[in-house]
């Protein structure tokens, strides 16, 4: 059995008044893949950020690692391994590609930084192609590679990406859908991906159901199809 | 006159230019318009004139010294916690509007005369078409051409100056890759108030250095930073340098008040002609 990374537990985070996660509790082990999945409004982005810790929970627990971390400031989580890459403005504008990616490195040492950029080179050629071209000139599939490759240079353990397709064309979709498989298998890094498109359930292990701030299921992808996410987005 | 004029623009520029600078790194990268900027510059110009009579290097170092602690410990005690809670561009407006009175009433307590005039050693001249030129007189130009360069040097090649480009153009993810965006924002506090005091030394050795004079200097910085593009360095220099030819050539046809209403009529055309500023601004937050 793979050890616990991640275990958040009674999760209740606010917006202004309103609770818009309700007593969230799960596990994310090593090297997994999670999908969390639900419509709009349905809390994905509140849990990723509560987790990053660019939103502070109300009450429950999170720990990674084994730690406890919903007091810890956002560049504590970071040092310790979290990593977020966030739906909107994801990428340094009027800045080159290769700056992106070394400044993302700014806890890791040059040597590693290095190593790492070449690997995002080597999963995303495009970028290599586009070293010194500033990062918001670059196609919109592009800035997607960069928000990834952001996250590897990142070094984190577990990487939380909200939306990755979205805003991208399916055959698009399918290619980061394939890259970020290849990264948990090569990096053994553990992925918490928020998403609408259905094929997560070619790449990820377990799907966590997300509704009204609720979580409605925790199952195996193995065990769904895509009509029950159809469903869930419609709010069935 | 053509000569002399261009030759005076360019000194004035040259003025402009450090506060502009120290507007355009306080706001660009931080956000907040400090409208004290000018008021804690002239603080260190009159410890830098106060300290000239034990040594020309000791003053320097402690009126300049004096300002980059300011500007650090005012944004990280006080604009970065106001700015964390959600303060808006009004709130920063009365807080760094009273922090400029406060500066101004603690020069006043401080220090025996309200105007003071700087010594600064005499450096040689020089003659281009039969116009002298005191070579004293170029360094603020000088100084302010070496400053912008470090700058953009520092931000290419160097790690903590990548942090501060990434700062400014993209906050939320600054933070989410783990750089120490407080510590940022403070250490540009600082840099832009030694800038702004550097401004407020070559203005009074040139001219009369009075305590209101720090009012003139931050609003003209802040608006010739806007003009050139608010973040862009080099707008903001090119905007002083061009302030600086406006306000040189309209001397020879113009009163001062008219100088005034001419100098800002063009400001007003500009931005509304280019809202982002003469380069466009640099600023992505």
């Amino acid at each position: 059995m793979p050890d616990v990374i991640l275990e958040v537990s009674g999760l209740v985070t606010n917006y202004g008044q309103v609770t818009a996660l309700k007593n969230i509790s799960f596990k994310v082990f090593e090297n997994e893949i999670i999908g969390i999945v639900g419509p709009n409004g349905s809390g994905k982005t509140t849990l990723l950020e509560t987790i990053a810790g660019t939103l502070r929970n109300k009450e429950g627990v999170i720990s990674f690692l084994g730690r406890r971390i919903d007091g810890l400031s956002v560049r504590e989580r970071r040092r310790m391994g979290l990593m977020l890459v966030p739906q909107e403005r994801y990428i340094f504008p009027m800045m080159q590609v290769r700056k992106n990616l070394e400044v993302s490195g700014v806890l890791v040492s040059p040597k590693r930084v290095n190593h790492l950029i070449d690997y995002v080179y080597s999963l995303f050629p495009a970028l290599k192609e586009r070293v010194t071209q500033s990062a918001h000139t670059l196609s919109g599939g592009q800035q997607k590679m960069l928000a990834v490759g952001i996250g590897i240079v990142s070094d984190a353990r577990l990487l939380l990406i909200d939306e990755p397709s979205i805003g991208l064309a399916p055959k698009l979709v399918t290619r980061l859908f394939s890259n970020l498989s290849q990264i948990r298998q090569e990096t053994g890094k553990a992925l918490f991906l928020a998403e609408q498109n259905v094929k997560i359930l070619r790449i990820a292990d377990r799907i966590i159901g997300l509704e009204g701030g609720e979580i409605k299921f925790v199952e195996k992808s193995s065990n769904l199809d895509e009509k029950t996410l159809q469903d869930l987005y419609m709010g069935q | 006159m053509i000569l002399t004029g261009l030759i005076n623009g360019i000194i004035m520029g040259g003025i402009l230019s450090l506060p502009v600078l120290g507007v355009a790194v306080v706001y660009g990268i931080t956000g907040i318009p400090n409208f004290a900027i000018g008021l804690i510059g002239v603080f260190g110009g009159f410890v830098t004139w106060y300290f000239l009579s034990y040594n020309l290097v000791l003053a320097l170092i402690v009126g300049v010294g004096v300002c980059f602690p300011i500007g650090y410990f005012l944004q990280k005690l006080l604009l970065t916690p106001i700015s964390n809670k959600g303060g808006d561009a009004i709130l920063f407006f009365v807080i760094t509007i009273s922090l400029g009175f406060v500066f101004e009433g603690l020069t006043r307590a401080i220090f025996p005369r309200p105007s003071i005039s700087i010594a600064l050693p005499y450096l040689g001249s020089f003659t281009v078409g039969g116009v002298t030129v005191e070579v004293i007189k170029l360094l603020a130009l000088v100084f302010a051409l070496s400053t912008l360069t470090a700058i953009r040097l520092l931000e290419i090649h160097t790690r903590p100056g990548q942090s501060w480009q990434a700062t400014s153009r993209n906050l939320k993810l600054a933070k989410l890759v783990g750089v120490n965006t407080d510590r940022v924002y403070a250490v540009a506090h600082g840099i832009g108030c030694s800038l702004a005091c550097i401004g407020a030394i070559f203005w009074g050795s040139l001219y009369n250095l009075n305590v209101l004079s720090g009012w003139e200097l931050g609003f003209l910085g802040f608006i010739i930073a806007v003009v050139g593009g608010i973040g862009n360095i080099w707008g903001g220099m090119l905007s002083a340098l061009l302030m600086g030819l406006v306000l040189s050539f309209s001397g020879y046809f113009l009163d001062g008040n008219w100088q005034s209403v001419l100098l800002y009529a063009i400001v007003i055309t500009v931005l509304i002609v280019s809202p982002r500023g003469i380069l466009g601004s640099e600023r992505a937050l």
